[in-house]
Order: structure tokens, then C-alpha cells, then sequence
């Protein structure tokens, strides 16, 4: 491809910019996938309270997909005069709502689940006519399960090595939740065949199962995306840990001849950093322009999410910018 | 064990012996005389059915709102009279796939089903195959 792909103004290296052309065709393969999945499901739907909420589920697994097809768009776009900070925020936006949806749909579908439980409503599932046979809708059910259970979980595999390849939150909530997918197909399973061995209260309680997992994964893309845009310390794309880049550039800041300490603020844009360097030089070193420049170039060069980045000279390292930071206050060396 | 089963056994009970079946009127469905079992559409298929379960019919006359409390306390394994698809009473109980098509006086399509209780799926899916396999006209 001759054309550079971007996010804002930040070229991605080569590797990224094969994940995310791959990611793209990833989540536009889901896309079909689902739109096939929920076509079917609503087919043998019937009175299934566990169907209902596997299939809610799946009509929500539309969200993250189609999130994440329109922010790369919007990210794509240069920082503007009005923007100076460009768009990478868009991914944020879609990750929220995204959430949201989650975490609302999860809560309607616990009380819709429990009071079928507490009022001891009798699921009621007859015949269907398929090719001249008439047979239980239940087998039906059980088909369409295993049929959009098994596929997503390979999609969550491949998706989420690429999400960490592109640092990408909304990618990787997404092949998460796809990865999960297999066991709302199998709750779904369990509370149909419940209903066919005279268990009516399998089927509500299945419901329940499926509702709590999608509920949780609200709360959990909730934390993660309301935690990017208050501009939490940037993390992994996993959200396990705290994202190594802050600690390595530090570590190569404190260690040039002219420099006594540095300590560095990183948040997360949705994919690229925004990187805040202080340096404090040594006494009689003098922090030239040449010397900032070429500590700001090798800091870009280290990873390719690092590009908004600016070092500030500073005679002590401003605590009120860097909570936490005990500043050694000592003599300068 | 056969899938579906009955939470409550209905499938069971009415075998040999005794199907509890409410009826109300609507036109040559279900037409009632004073005296006399139910005729009509409807009753000579339950009849029928009755015959494949070798059991006894009790028919209970009540409102459509009687039948559905009927099913949904468990007093009537099965209720007739005219029901079509777009039956608002599926909140208390069960529907039969519709088994029959007709067509009313504006032109619209209404499909005839029967009720059952709520969640008793063996005895719904015998009953539907047994629809399924008559041929009827009204």
C-alpha cells in the first residue's frame, strides 16, 4: 500500500498498520457473522427467557464492532487548529457508549429474568415444522446455540492479539467478549434442555447466568473507558498493569549525562500517548536546545504510541503535576 | 426419559383419564347446546385427540377470561373456541401452532389455534403433532 495509514498525526509503523487493516476485516467479518447469528436466533426464538437474553447479547456484540470501524475513521483524521489535540478521543466516546449499552441491557434482562423466576413462569415451547417434520423448537434452539456459539471464539482470538499489537481498548473489550460468547451459547443450552426435562426454572436461571455476564462486562468496559477519559496513568491494552513506556522513558531520561532527574505523566489518547516529560538538569549542565531535541527524538523513536510528546526543563520536579512523586530535594549533583 | 416433559405431568394424567377441556362459543368452532356436549369444528378434533390418549372429556363452559384463568390454575388441560394466533391471553397460557386458516369478512388471514397450560410442553407437542396431521375445514 503506498498511501501511510495515521492515527491523528502519528504514522504507524508497519506491523500496526497491517493489525489494523486486519482488524478491520476482523470486525466486518463479525459483523456478518452476527447479523447471520441474531437473523437465526430470532428464528427459534420462541418463549425461551435464556434464548432471549443470548440473543439480547448478540444484538449487543453489534456495538463494539461497529465502534471500533468508526473511530479508526474519525482517529484518522489530523489534529486540526480547532483540534490540536486530534480525534483519538473518538475511541473513548465509542467505547463508553458501548458500555453503557452493556451495562443497561445487563440490568434490564436480571430483573426480566428474576421476576420470571419469583412469578414461576412455565416457559412454554411446542412443535415447529421444518422440510415436512414436525419436532420440539427446543432441538431448534439448541442448534442455533452451538451454531453462533463456536465461531465468535475463534474471532475473539485473532481479535485480540491485534488489539494489543494497536493498543486498542475497544478491539480488545470487544474479542474479550467474544472469547466469553461460548458460554452464554452454552447457558443458553443448559436452560432449554432444563425446559425439556420439566425443569421450567432452568431456563430463568440460565437467563440470570447469561444476564450477570453481561452485565459485568458493562461494568468492566464502564471502569475501563470512563478511566481513559478522566485521563487515568496510560495502561496496557489489557488494562493489567501500568503501561511500561512511562517507566522506560524515565529510565532514559535520568540516565543522559546532563540530566540529575526526570519524571514523565502519560495518558492514554485511545491509542497514542500524550507524553509530559520534567527533566531537572544537572547543576552546571545546561539543558541546550540540542540536547532537548535529541532526548525528545529518541523517546519518539522507542514506540510507536509515543508521539505527542513534550520534555520541560524544570529546576525541581513539580509535585502538583506528578502526585506521588517525593521529590529527592536533595543537593543537585 | 422423553424430551420435552410436563413440570406438572399433564400428558400423564389426561392418559387414560380424564382430559379437562373448557369451551366457549364462537360460530361453527365451537357451538354449545343447551344439554348437550359441545359440537362444532373444534370439539370433534379434541374429541378425536381424547381418543389417541384414551381419555374421558369434561367439558367446562366458561368466558374466554374464565378458560385462561381455568389453564392458568391448572383446572383445564386444554381450552377451545375460535382462538386465532393473535390470542391476547399467551401471558397465561399456552398456543398450539395454528393448525387451520381462514379468512373473515374484511379479508384478514386468522390462524386457529388451541390453548394448553403454561411450560407443559409434552403434552403441547402431542397435541400439535396431532393437528398437524388433520386436515381441516370449517
Amino acid at each position: 500500500m503506498s498511501s501511510t495509514v495515521r492515527f491523528g498525526h502519528t504514522e504507524l509503523p508497519e506491523e500496526q498498520q497491517d493489525a489494523l487493516r486486519k482488524a478491520v476485516k476482523f470486525e466486518w467479518i463479525t459483523l456478518g457473522f452476527l447479523a447471520v447469528g441474531t437473523f437465526l436466533v430470532f428464528l427459534v426464538l420462541g418463549n425461551s427467557q435464556a434464548m432471549k437474553a443470548a440473543w439480547i447479547e448478540d444484538l449487543l456484540s453489534f456495538l463494539p464492532p461497529i465502534s471500533f470501524l468508526i473511530a479508526t475513521r474519525i482517529i484518522r483524521r489530523r489534529p486540526t487548529r480547532n483540534h490540536p489535540y486530534g480525534f483519538h478521543r473518538a475511541v473513548g466516546i465509542a467505547h463508553l457508549v458501548a458500555a453503557v449499552a452493556l451495562l443497561v441491557m445487563g440490568g434490564f434482562l436480571i430483573v426480566d429474568s428474576g421476576l420470571g423466576l419469583v412469578t414461576a413462569e412455565h416457559p412454554t415451547i411446542g412443535a415447529v415444522q421444518l422440510f415436512g417434520e414436525t419436532f420440539w423448537l427446543g432441538w431448534l434452539m439448541i442448534v442455533a446455540m452451538v451454531l453462533t456459539g463456536v465461531p465468535p471464539v475463534y474471532l475473539g482470538i485473532v481479535k485480540m492479539k491485534l488489539a494489543k499489537t494497536l493498543h486498542d481498548k475497544v478491539l480488545y473489550a470487544d474479542a474479550d467478549m467474544n472469547k466469553a460468547d461460548w458460554m452464554t451459547a452454552l447457558a443458553a443450552i443448559v436452560g432449554v434442555l432444563g425446559i425439556g426435562l420439566g425443569l421450567w426454572w432452568a431456563d430463568a436461571a440460565a437467563a440470570l447466568v447469561i444476564s450477570f455476564s453481561i452485565l459485568r462486562d458493562g461494568i468492566k468496559n464502564l471502569r475501563a473507558a470512563v478511566g481513559g477519559l478522566v485521563d487515568t496513568r496510560a495502561r496496557t491494552y489489557d488494562d493489567s498493569e501500568a503501561d511500561p513506556i512511562g517507566a522506560r522513558i524515565d529510565g532514559y531520561l535520568s540516565e543522559l549525562d546532563w540530566v540529575f532527574e526526570a519524571r514523565s505523566r502519560v495518558r492514554d489518547e485511545g491509542h497514542v500517548f500524550h507524553v509530559e516529560s520534567f527533566v531537572v538538569p544537572k547543576k552546571w549542565a545546561r539543558p541546550t536546545m540540542k540536547r532537548l531535541e535529541a532526548a525528545r527524538i529518541e523517546c519518539i523513536d522507542m514506540d510507536w504510541k509515543v508521539q505527542d510528546m513534550v520534555i520541560i526543563p524544570v529546576a525541581e520536579l513539580p509535585e502538583e503535576f506528578l502526585p506521588g512523586v517525593s521529590s529527592s530535594g536533595g543537593e543537585r549533583a | 426419559m422423553a424430551i420435552p416433559a410436563d413440570p406438572d405431568g399433564t400428558l400423564n394424567e389426561v392418559t387414560d383419564g380424564i382430559l379437562h377441556v373448557g369451551v366457549t362459543a364462537s360460530g361453527e368452532w365451537v357451538e354449545l347446546r343447551p344439554g348437550g356436549d359441545p359440537q362444532g369444528v373444534e370439539p370433534a378434533l379434541v374429541q378425536d385427540f381424547a381418543k389417541t390418549l384414551d381419555a374421558e372429556i369434561e367439558w367446562v363452559q366458561g368466558s374466554e377470561r374464565e378458560l385462561a384463568e381455568g389453564l392458568k390454575l391448572g383446572e383445564l388441560d386444554l381450552a377451545v373456541g375460535g382462538f386465532a394466533d393473535d390470542t391476547p391471553w399467551v401471558t397465561d397460557a399456552g398456543m398450539t401452532l395454528p393448525y387451520a386458516e381462514t379468512t373473515d369478512q374484511r379479508g384478514n388471514t386468522i390462524k386457529h389455534v388451541m390453548l394448553t397450560p403454561l411450560g407443559e410442553n409434552a403434552f403441547l407437542l402431542n397435541l400439535e403433532r396431532f393437528l398437524l396431521e388433520q386436515e381441516v375445514a370449517p
